[in-house]
């Protein structure tokens, strides 16, 4: 198939699932069989109704729906009115996740480095790791709201909660399986042993570090955003919590989208640094 | 002349299953300055373990290794001493000159000098132009080449060299050797390689140490007097080669029938 016939049939069916969205219910009275219930603009809004939404929170329009001018201050005047509007929500959980991913996997890498070189600190700890790897992460989240309030701090605790052991595993694993004729080699080349960690034992772990960090971005945002489900002042989790409390469809979904947008940008950006820093891998195995 | 490698009554037992297997047993050789030694033997009869053993890399089970005529050390080994391995160890993360370069940085030598000696290292081994490809875009001859000047940069005088070319193809190998002996014309380490490639070892070596199958023990020497400097391809096509080499096929088929028994 060619590109353009890919991208046809793309388009087609994002416009397909638009128009369905937009129109599918108005045919419920009639054909009740068929048009499930679950497409009542009440629990999920509508396309024009999310746009509408969205122009308004983000204040590019104001209650008239007429496009706010940035010159005479109605814009700046729109966004002070309320303090987690869109874009305040947005930037709030962005800086959040981004804390929470990189304090977890910088931890989770140094962790997984010590314990995957040393079997006496692994024989140690072992037990500890699995213990706290079975409880389900979500489970602690009222806790750690409860411990580090209802600030940052709880959502890069809990994003960091989410993240550590992800990146630890596979750094352990990473560190557990570097090329021991790699570190011979070094060694007979005239490395001390703090040359040969940082010259041979880090770079080769880094790959399955990187390996790690698609999933590990993703992570943390799931983990803000569950903080913030939990006890917030502002971020996008709880512009959803509060749209949802006065029953605005339009509103959740606005917020959902803007996650998705924040998801794949992330993402893609993530990927792309690992294709970078992963290129004396072979081609397949880097493009995976 | 001087000693350079000396081991007396060498041995090594593995223990495979809760029990002992004698790999290697009772190897005395002594390797002068300046000389090529090929060590020769069919798989699996203990010739990677004996070069370990000297590289620091195996401790030994009885015996004694003098390097220099010093006993060796395990936690320092030598400066005079480079070892290329029978398996491809370059470092993957880093391209060919960060890779023939790497000693030079472990000794702290400064950015410029290091190009220097790394550019005039690539070109001797005939990889100019590929400084700043990743190994696993080279060809395994070309990997095996650079592989040799990571050691070599570090102007080593004492080589242990494990089958280094046993995974390339006859004609690869034959230009390996074309390297390696003009190097070594230059240079005149002391060489101790290990091959179970007859072939290699006539066209390289001064001396052949024949090993018997598992466990090792030291069946006979040979000495290569072919003169020098030789050509890997033209050499082949002497009598005295032909001669040498059907008298080496006997003893050392022999050995290869005992291998295969065990
Ligand atoms: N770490 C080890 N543990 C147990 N047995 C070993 C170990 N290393 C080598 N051996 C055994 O010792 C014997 C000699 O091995 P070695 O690698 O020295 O053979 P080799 O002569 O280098 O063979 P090849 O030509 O195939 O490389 C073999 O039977 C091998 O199985
Ligand atoms: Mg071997």
């Amino acid at each position: 198939m060619s590109r353009l016939t890919i991208l046809l049939w793309q388009v087609a069916i994002a416009l397909g699932l638009a128009v369905v969205w937009e129109w599918g219910y108005s045919l419920h009275d009639r054909l009740p069989w068929l048009v499930p219930e679950l497409l009542d603009p009440y629990f999920v809004s509508k396309p024009s109704a999310i746009y509408d939404q969205f122009l308004h929170a983000s204040c590019l329009v104001d209650k008239r729906g007429i496009w706010n001018d940035w010159g005479n201050g109605q814009f700046s005047k729109c966004m002070a009115r309320s303090e987690n509007n869109l874009w305040v929500a947005t930037l709030i959980t962005l800086k959040n996740t981004l804390a929470g991913f990189a304090v977890g996997t910088t931890s989770g890498f140094v962790l997984g480095l010590a314990l995957g070189r040393s079997d006496r600190l692994t024989a140690i700890f072992q037990p500890f790791i699995v213990a706290a790897n079975s409880i389900p992460r979500i489970a602690l989240a009222p806790i750690i709201i409860l411990a580090f309030g209802l600030g940052d701090a709880s959502k890069i605790v809990t994003a960091w909660l989410v993240v550590v052991f992800l990146v630890f595993f596979n750094t352990f694993e990473g560190a557990r399986s570097v090329d021991r004729d790699h570190i011979s080699a070094a060694r007979l080349l005239g490395a001390s042993e703090w040359q040969i960690t940082r010259t041979v034992i880090v770079p080769s772990t880094m790959a399955w570090l990187f390996a790690s960090l698609t999933p590990a971005i993703s992570f943390a945002l799931i983990g803000v955003i569950l903080g913030e489900f939990i006890g917030a002042q502002q971020g996008i989790g709880r512009m959803i919590i509060e749209a949802e409390a006065r029953g605005e469809a339009a509103g959740m979904m606005v917020a959902v989208f803007v996650l998705m947008i924040v998801g794949v940008i992330l993402a893609t950006i993530v990927r792309r640094v690992q294709n970078h820093l992963l290129r004396w891998r072979p081609q397949s195995a880097a493009n995976l | 002349m001087t000693i350079r490698i000396e081991t007396r009554d060498l041995g090594k037992t593995f223990a495979v299953d809760g029990r002992d297997m004698r790999a290697v047993d009772g190897v005395s050789l002594a390797i002068r300055e300046g000389e090529f030694v090929a060590l020769l033997g069919p798989s699996g009869c203990g010739k990677s373990t004996i070069l370990n053993m000297i590289a620091t890399l195996l401790p030994n089970s009885s015996g004694e290794i003098l390097v220099d005529g010093q006993p060796i050390d395990r936690r320092r080994p030598s400066r005079n001493v480079g070892y290329v391995f029978q398996r491809d160890t370059l470092f993957p993360w880093r391209t060919v000159q960060a890779n023939i370069g790497y000693a030079l940085e472990l000794a702290g030598v400064a950015a410029d000098e290091r190009r220097e000696r790394t550019q005039t290292a690539l070109a001797q081994a005939g990889l100019q132009g590929f400084g700043h490809y990743y190994p696993t875009s080279l060809s395994g001859g070309m990997r095996q080449r650079a592989a040799l000047m990571r050691t070599l940069i570090v102007q080593p005088q004492i080589l242990l060299m494990d089958e280094p070319f046993g995974a390339l193809d006859t004609h690869t190998k034959l230009e390996m050797h074309r390297v390696l002996l003009n190097i070594w014309e230059r240079e005149k380490q002391t060489v101790l390689f290990v091959t179970h490639d007859l072939g290699e070892a006539l066209t390289l070596s001064d001396r052949i140490i024949l090993l018997s199958a598992r466990p090792g023990r030291i069946k006979e020497e040979f000495t290569v007097d072919f003169p020098r400097p030789r050509d890997a391809v033209t050499l082949r096509e002497t009598p005295a080669y032909a001669a040498l080499f059907s008298r080496i096929w006997h003893s050392l088929g022999e050995e290869f029938v005992k291998g295969a028994q065990a």
